[in-house]
């Protein structure tokens, strides 16, 4: 290919991505440039508290999940005890785990007529539920169990990187054990926790299920958003809209400053220090209860779900432990075409949108890395945007673009089944973008040339040397948008269909029916689908 | 003879102020030649040219008198060596080796005897990490000369190796091209490696051709102060210790073992001696304050000595080195 058409190419990815992700961005803000909207939206304290409450929610989601993560990192990087490495790994579980599972596994156990709640009303002969899991403080709770792994997977990513002599040389020149850890630690490991704090605020911010689900009255930007959208009053989602999109730039931008100047970690080969057994007894056994504890805590509200989609309708009413357990639910969804529809659903939509992403990463990563064509940055950031803003952001933007017959720019999607893989395909670009990319530059060049030298035209050479080398980055990208995508509820409750509803929204129906067992059920199908996709994506 | 391999003015542009070339070389068949030149001369450029990674911005590559100069290297039918082999990782040794025999009906029995050409008989179904790093290189030249490509070109083909290696390493190589009486043309920064493995040596400085000759043509009549200097050891002379040793030349270039002491000569000081077992470097510090190294017989002088040194035959150059 000669350099003309792969700019031409470049260009040409460039303008299809900026149509994708960029364009849906501007019709909202021009259309948030509404006089009325904009007044109503400044002047009710309703909308200010919204926006305020995703900002602290958010910021105290960080400082929740450091406190749990960091602490835990430490422990299982550092220190040797009975389990460390099962219960390391079991620990950092929640990040396969899709948010609206986690979530409804919460109100099972935590609930008001959760598991925990029934025991306790049982106890002490109460004749209502002990407590109502509800408004931020929930929120909080949610957000702290399932977003720690960030800083936990992040940390002890940053401590493997250490390098010993440094620990040594910091204790040769006289640094006490604290002094170490203040001085040489923690400002070596301070880029992973920057990462964290960014991955968890962005995350936070952009949060939907556990708001919906939990918020009661108390409502942040996400949940405002999408209630103003069903009142209909469009102008005023847009403002909204772009409110959010504004503040999470903000806070992304704020939260790179910190990170500061690159830090060697390592000059020299390093060996990363290894875990310290732990010889006092007591201490010992307290990090391995610790540790056990954490497990079972966690692992408790997922354990639930599976006790919970074992119940047939209507047979748990006040006893602590269900009465009767079967796979009536499992079989219910599974033989009613109604059903299985959401799943199937679930399935294709995900598929599709995967394996377009996949496709347009490929292109990206060759042009951008393979062909250096000269508009390799703006086809880089417009691949990362849909990361910097809340999925909401995106789910109102493209309702709003693609509701209007304007060709070529704008057609009408809404309403067909074309809208909800469109959207998970803007969620996943940033995720399949980064992981080829990455893979693209760890390529070593000379094998391409290799096999030109050896008479392999191109597409011998991509099916025999370049794709087979960009496997592992490949299956992680594609299977995390995967997951992503089946698991989305964010944009699929703003656009789906009856015809095209998602798992994630037949989870929100059977619960306002009450159905739990139905919704528990799906709740596991969902869960062990992305575990298993997440299993073969990381398999090397 | 007519060539068999041309490069006729070769030109390649980097930035405006980079230029490799332009460059014309003629290679015979079977001839062994070596790109030989620090590192910036533009020798692992021009290799690329010739692999057709690079295309060249003037110029023609003529090959048994067809023009390949802009034939994509997929067509070309030129083997490569890489510098770190390039193997394919996820491919055994066998499948390495097979992938440029694809559509041979005994790809199968060609890839076996590629092995046994590089003594790596019976290993095509180990993998490629399995190996040690003089086995790697093996299976690479393996691979490159499998397709029974034209022409043979290689990048630092010993770099990778440890020098101990290196050494035994680079005859066996030259049996195994002579051998197979493939035309190649590889790349090093080595003047040894160069000499001892190319038939005939191209020195390359700052993008340009400098002299391209036989090894010893290079060492005994170097075309220009840099090629002198860049190919063995040299002791460079100008103006009146120039005079001194050769009369009247005003820049004259002497080997270290073509100077020695006398009883009369160029005057000076033996300020170090080193010791290398059969004879001794002596560094001598001329009374007009240039340095020399005369190669003599280990007792021949002591340090703090004083001596006269005489040239026993020098290399004349103009004096703009050329």
């Amino acid at each position: 290919m000669t350099r003309r058409t792969a700019e031409l190419a470049g260009a040409g990815l460039a303008l299809l991505l900026a149509w994708l992700v960029l364009f849906p961005i501007l019709v909202v803000a021009r259309d948030a440039a509404d006089g009325t909207a904009v007044r109503a939206f400044f002047g009710r304290p309703g909308e200010w508290a919204a926006l305020w409450a995703s900002v602290w929610i958010s910021l105290a989601s960080v400082a929740l999940a450091a406190a749990i993560g960091v602490p835990l990192a430490f422990l299982f990087e550092w220190f040797d005890f009975p389990g460390r490495k099962t219960l390391g790994s079991l620990v950092a579980l929640p990040v396969v785990l899709p948010p609206l599972v986690g979530v409804i596994a919460f109100l099972f156990l935590y609930g008001e007529s959760g598991f925990i709640a029934r025991a306790v009303q049982r106890l002490f002969g109460m004749s209502e539920a002990p407590w109502r899991l509800q408004g931020p403080a929930a929120i909080l709770l949610v957000h702290a169990y399932s977003m720690y792994v960030y800083f936990y997977l992040f940390t002890r990513a940053g401590l493997a990187k250490l390098d010993v002599s440094m620990l040594e040389a910091a204790q040769a020149l006289g640094a006490d054990r604290w002094t170490t850890l203040r001085r040489v630690v923690l400002p070596l490991v301070r880029p992973s926790l920057v990462g964290a704090a960014i991955l968890t605020f962005m995350t936070s911010l952009g949060s939907f299920s556990a708001p919906y689900i939990f918020g009661g009255g108390f409502r942040v930007m996400t949940t405002q958003i999408v209630a103003t959208k069903l009142n209909g009053d469009l102008p005023l989602a847009m403002v909204e809209t772009l409110a959010l999109a504004v503040v999470a730039v903000a806070g992304l931008l704020l939260l790179r400053r910190t990170e500061g100047d690159d830090i060697l970690v390592a000059l020299g080969k390093g060996i990363a220090p290894r875990p310290r057994p732990i010889r006092r007894p007591a201490i010992r056994a307290l990090a391995t209860a610790a540790g056990w504890g954490f497990a079972v805590l966690l692992l408790l509200p997922h354990l639930t779900l599976a006790l919970v989609s074992l119940v047939p309708y209507g047979a748990w009413t006040t006893e602590i432990l269900p009465p009767v357990l079967s796979f009536a639910n499992y079989a219910r969804l599974f033989s009613e075409a109604e059903r299985l529809r959401p799943l199937l659903n679930s399935l294709w939509m995900s598929a599709v949108s995967t394996a377009i992403a996949v496709v347009l990463a490929l292109v990206a990563g060759w042009l951008v890395v393979r062909r250096r064509v000269a508009l390799r940055r703006a086809i880089e950031g417009l691949l990362s945007l849909p990361w910097a803003l809340p999925g909401t952001v995106f789910a109102i933007a493209l309702a709003m673009t693609f509701s209007v017959h304007a060709p070529p720019l704008r057609w009408v999607l809404v309403g067909t089944v074309a809208i909800l893989p469109l959207a998970y395909l803007v969620r996943a670009l940033p995720l399949t973008g980064r992981a080829l990319l990455a893979g693209y530059r760890q390529l070593d060049p000379a094998l391409e040339e290799a096999a030109a030298s050896l008479g392999a035209g191109q597409w011998r050479t991509l099916a025999r040397v370049t794709l087979p080398q960009l496997r592992p980055g490949l299956a992680a990208g594609a299977s995390l948008a995967f997951v992503a995508a089946l698991g989305d509820i964010v944009a699929s409750i703003v656009l789906y269909t009856y015809e095209t509803r998602p798992i994630s929204i037949e989870i929100l129906s059977s619960l306002r029916l009450s159905e739990t067992g139905v919704a528990a059920a799906f709740g596991v199908v969902l869960m062990v689908v992305s575990a298993l996709v997440l299993g073969i994506g990381a398999r090397r | 003879m007519s060539a068999f391999l041309e490069v006729q003015a070769i030109k390649k542009q980097w930035a405006h102020t980079v230029t490799v070339g332009p460059i014309t070389l003629d290679i015979a068949r079977g001839e062994i030649v070596a790109l030989l030149g620090p590192s910036g001369s533009g020798k692992t450029t021009m290799l690329r040219l010739l692999a057709g990674f690079e295309t060249p911005d003037g110029g023609r590559i003529v090959v048994e008198g067809e023009d390949v100069t802009s034939m994509p290297p997929a067509r070309r039918r030129f083997g490569m060596v890489f510098q770190h082999y390039a193997l394919f990782p996820h491919l055994d040794v066998g499948e390495n080796v097979a992938f440029g025999l694809r559509g041979h009906a005994d790809a199968a029995r060609k890839t076996s005897e590629a092995l046994r050409l590089v003594d790596l008989a019976g290993f095509e179904r180990r993998k490629v990490q399995e190996l040690s790093g003089g086995q790697q290189q093996r299976v690479a030249l393996a691979r490159a000369l499998a397709p029974e490509p034209r022409v043979l070109l290689l990048d630092e083909p010993l770099s990778n190796l440890d020098p101990a290696l290196r050494e035994r390493t680079r005859r066996e190589l030259r049996q195994l091209i002579k051998r197979v009486a493939i035309t190649t043309v590889f790349v090093t920064h080595e003047q040894e490696e160069a000499f001892e493995l190319g038939d005939r040596v191209a020195v390359l400085n700052a993008g340009r051709l400098e002299q391209a000759g036989a090894p010893d043509e290079l060492y005994e009549r170097p075309a220009s102060l840099f090629v002198a200097t860049f190919v063995g050891r040299a002791n460079v002379f100008r103006g009146a210790a120039a005079h001194a040793l050769a009369g009247d030349a005003d820049l004259v270039v002497v080997r270290p073992e073509r100077l020695r002491f006398a009883p009369a000569g160029l005057p000076g000081v033996v300020r170090e001696r080193r010791y290398t077992g059969a004879a001794a470097f002596f560094l001598v510090e001329t009374d007009g304050g240039e340095r020399c190294e005369v190669l003599a017989e280990p007792d021949a002088a002591r340090v703090g000595d004083r001596v006269f040194v005489e040239a026993e035959r020098v290399i004349r150059l103009a004096e703009n080195g050329r």
